[in-house]
């Protein structure tokens, strides 16, 4: 490549750009706020991972010794010598080899057959539903931002990584924050205190425009609070999961996600609620690579991100849900990959999660127009997590909900 | 002088169904009157001599990938950021530099709605020729737009369809043409899916070149039975037949609505009449000229894109003649909107997903990169609430704002910034 194109190609990718705009805001200058409101030891915090396109459950966990399993997945089935054997004849996909490590301390919880009734194969419909907590009737707000309903106003308290806010954590009144990875900078001087009258409410806004005025008050907050704790470096887990089950880039976005989140959690921010995401699992064709790649990603960087909880002291505080908006179908389609279909497994992984199987198996005998049938109400699950860690009443959150799964060991 | 509610219909009229004033367009809109300004603002030019001076990239066919890790690759993967870098250019000064923004607005809007994103694509080239698509009929007949679609290699490719045999069908497009593109959820059932699934087998993607084949081997010619119809259809046949549903006269309005008027209230009824011959055209003016355009309380948010365009317009920016291109690109990605990478194929977002604290941070990180480079002389000329008011199309200011631009004093780069981050301007009101 010549120099000029080389030139040319830096200015257009923005490489070396950033660095010279940020000195020029100089996060120096941003005050060094020691947080105010430090989150107790023991307190429950709960991390939201959220895997976008619909997760093929089947071959996440897989029921590798099922003929009808191998049968209807010609060239995308995954046998022994590719999973990792649990029990009942069920494997974890063989790139989990950190989940496995947890499933073996009794820390990781598998709800299997997790979905809703009536399932909905449309990805925005599905994941609608899973963040509003709302299967029959379309709301807008979602399940943790009607608990932040409940909760008085901070911002810190229900934070998502990223720029834009998941609706999962939009409530009513009330919506959480969101941050981007590489944190927060506000400008300084004369123009830091003409913004912070921008942020003013007025007696005329509409609500979209309160929520604008809103957002910069919050930007103000968030930066002063967060940013001096974001140029520390991520905490170093004692022992490093192992990464047998190949490299899969430590570098992912899921991972630099949670190590952000880590750093917070370590310096005992007031946050109950992360929401974290990947994104890929749309697995129409080409399946086997993608979804591998994609569930050793998650697999490594949780564990690694518990590792990180164990060091810091918030192994039994910290929580972690995955899940996806629906599983695949069971029959293979003709470009290496699956359509959408419903039920799938959902992961808790924590300190306080009673490790083991939960919900039944999915049947592969008794299908529903070639879907797997739902075992398990995902607001069983939601049940769970409102109850026992965020010590709120399920029915006022979820619509009347009354059950939930046993998987939290009492406090 | 205008009353208020004329200057809030006209700020909606200049923002929504453009990318809002340049400098004095707003006074002189004003000046005409809100019958002329409107009529004027709905009606797409014969041509735009702004628009087209921007010149087209070069697209090349850049063949398949070569191996990874060889000179080749780097060279090849050279010449793609090259390209797609030269197409996010080329749209965003079009919509920059159009004197009359309608045909870019819409064209923006459809990219929305057909939502597909380089991310997967690839190349840049099926991403041109699909805006190419999307602008021909922006503003014209929605059978045609939508025949032309299913046929779209950047489409086709995107959702599968390119991977698509009779032997064993790959449902992903049958079901976004009809939930996202066509119907609307709950318009079709899970049998309509797999039916037209089956009809639309047959189409291969020749992905770097943009061009598709249709192989009848691979193609399903058994009959379909799909919305109570039964038959032997091809893409556009199926095509037509959505396009027919009454389903499709609710659905496509309802959209416009969402993205145009209100995420919140509900569709007036008597829009969809407007769509009854699936004219985009008399529907767009029937939007444009409904009594909800004046109903205080219809806000909306500016995405990214738009707020950077409405921005570039007021300070006679041409995006691509920025210092650094790839601070403007990187700043887009980082406020989560980069035209041709909508996050998934329901497109972006609206409303409240804007307004975090990440976003206030990196618009007003940008807005003072864009002021420092922008031409202020029209606001130098009269920084009084009510210039700059009119200078950016905005129907009023609130007190605090307006106490915010007392504290900056004359100073127009001061209150540029401040004005391009005041919550009236990043809600539309």
């Amino acid at each position: 490549m010549d120099t000029v194109t080389r030139r040319k190609f830096l200015q257009l990718t923005g490489a070396g750009a950033i660095a010279g705009i940020a000195a020029s805001l100089s996060i120096e200058e941003i005050a060094q706020a020691a947080l105010s409101n430090p989150l107790p030891f023991g307190t429950p915090i709960v991390v939201v991972v959220t895997l976008y396109g619909g997760n093929d459950g089947l071959n996440t966990v897989v029921p590798y010794q099922d003929s009808i399993y191998q049968a209807s997945r010609p060239g995308i089935s995954l046998d022994a010598s590719k999973v990792i054997p649990l029990q009942d004849g069920l494997a974890l996909n063989g790139s989990m080899t950190g989940f496995k490590s947890l499933w073996d301390q009794k820390k990781l919880a598998i709800v299997r057959g997790v979905g809703y009734p009536q399932p909905d194969h449309s990805h925005f419909s599905s994941m609608a539903i899973w963040q509003s907590a709302s299967p029959q009737e379309h709301i807008s707000s979602g399940w943790i931002g009607r608990w932040l309903d409940s909760q008085p106003h901070d911002p810190m308290r229900a934070i998502g990584l990223g720029s834009v806010l998941p609706p999962l954590l939009a409530g009513s009144k009330q919506v959480g924050s969101v941050l981007p990875l590489g944190g927060l900078v506000i400008p300084s001087g004369t123009l830091a205190q003409e913004c912070s009258q921008l942020s003013k409410p007025s007696g005329a806004d509409t609500p979209l425009v309160a929520l604008a005025a809103q957002s910069m008050a919050d930007l103000f907050k968030l930066s002063g609070d967060v940013g001096p704790v974001l140029k520390k470096s991520a905490p170093v887990p004692d022992v490093l999961p192992t990464q047998a089950g190949g490299n899969f880039g430590g570098d992912s976005s899921l991972s630099q996600q949670l190590d952000v989140v880590a750093k917070l959690i370590a310096v005992n921010a007031p946050t109950r609620v992360w929401a974290v995401s990947l994104g890929g699992f749309d697995t129409h064709a080409d399946e086997i690579q993608g979804q591998t790649t994609l569930l050793g990603t998650v697999s490594n960087s949780i564990t690694r991100f518990l590792s990180q909880m164990e060091k810091v002291g918030r192994s039994r505080d910290v929580t972690v849900l995955v899940y996806s908006e629906f599983g695949r179908r069971v029959k293979a389609n003709a470009s290496m990959g699956t359509d959408h279909g419903t039920a799938g497994p959902v992961f808790i992984a924590g300190g306080r999660t009673q490790g083991g199987f939960y919900g039944d198996q999915p049947s592969l005998k008794t299908l529903n127009n070639g879907d797997l049938m739902v075992t398990t109400d995902f607001r069983d699950v939601y049940g769970a997590i409102l109850e026992d860690l965020l010590n709120t009443d399920k029915s006022r959150v979820i619509d009347g909900w009354k059950s939930k799964l046993p998987v939290f060991a009492k406090a | 002088m205008a009353d208020l509610l004329d200057r809030l219909e006209l700020s909606r009229l200049s923002h929504r169904f453009g990318f809002g004033p340049k400098p004095g367009e707003f006074a002189q809109l004003l000046n005409l009157g809100i019958d002329t300004a409107r009529k004027k603002i709905l009606t797409a030019p014969i041509s735009d001599a702004a628009a087209e001076s921007v010149t087209p990239p070069v697209l090349t066919d850049l063949g398949f990938f070569p191996t990874q890790k060889t000179q080749a690759a780097a060279d090849f993967n050279l010449a793609r950021q090259l390209q797609i870098n030269a197409l996010y250019t080329w749209w965003l000064d079009r919509m920059a530099l159009a004197d009359q923004a309608l045909i870019e607005r819409m064209t923006w809007f459809w990219h929305g709605h057909w939502a597909t994103s380089y991310d997967k694509v690839q190349y840049a080239l099926p991403m041109k020729i699909q805006n190419d698509t999307l602008r021909q009929y922006a503003l014209s007949d929605f059978w045609q737009m939508s025949r032309a679609m299913v046929q779209d290699p950047a489409l086709l490719y995107w959702l599968d369809a390119g991977q698509n045999s009779k032997k064993s069908p790959n449902e992903n497009l049958a079901r976004e043409l009809m939930e996202l593109f066509t119907l609307g959820v709950g318009n079709y059932t899970e049998t309509d899916v797999r039916e037209i699934a089956r009809g639309l087998t047959g189409w291969q993607v020749y992905r770097s070149g943009a061009t598709t084949q249709f192989n009848s081997l691979a193609h399903d010619s058994t009959p379909i039975t799909f919305l109570g119809h039964t038959g032997s259809y091809d893409a556009q046949g199926i095509s037509d037949v959505l396009v027919g549903e009454d389903a499709c006269e609710q659905f496509i309005p309802a959209r416009m609505w969402f993205r145009f008027l209100s995420t919140t209230n509900p569709m007036p009824s008597d829009l969809p009449t407007a769509f009854a011959n699936r004219d985009i055209n008399a529907l767009v003016k029937a939007l444009g000229r409904h009594g909800q355009m004046r109903v205080v309380g219809n806000s909306q948010v500016k995405s990214p894109v738009e707020w950077f365009i409405a921005v570039c317009r007021a300070l006679s920016i041409t995006p691509s003649k920025l210092q650094n291109v790839g601070y403007a690109i990187s700043t887009l990605t980082n406020m989560g909107q980069l035209p041709f990478n909508p996050p998934n194929v329901g497109g972006w977002p609206a409303d409240e997903a804007w307004l975090s604290a990440s976003s206030a941070q990196f618009r007003l990180s940008f807005a003072q990169y864009l002021v420092k480079q922008g031409d202020l002389s029209y606001l130098a000329k009269d920084t009084t609430d009510q210039g700059i008011a009119n200078w950016l199309g905005i129907s009023e200011f609130s007190f605090r704002t307006k106490s915010a631009f007392a504290a900056a004093g004359n100073d127009p780069a001061r209150l540029a910034v401040l004005a391009i981050c005041s919550p009236e301007y990043v809600v539309n009101a």
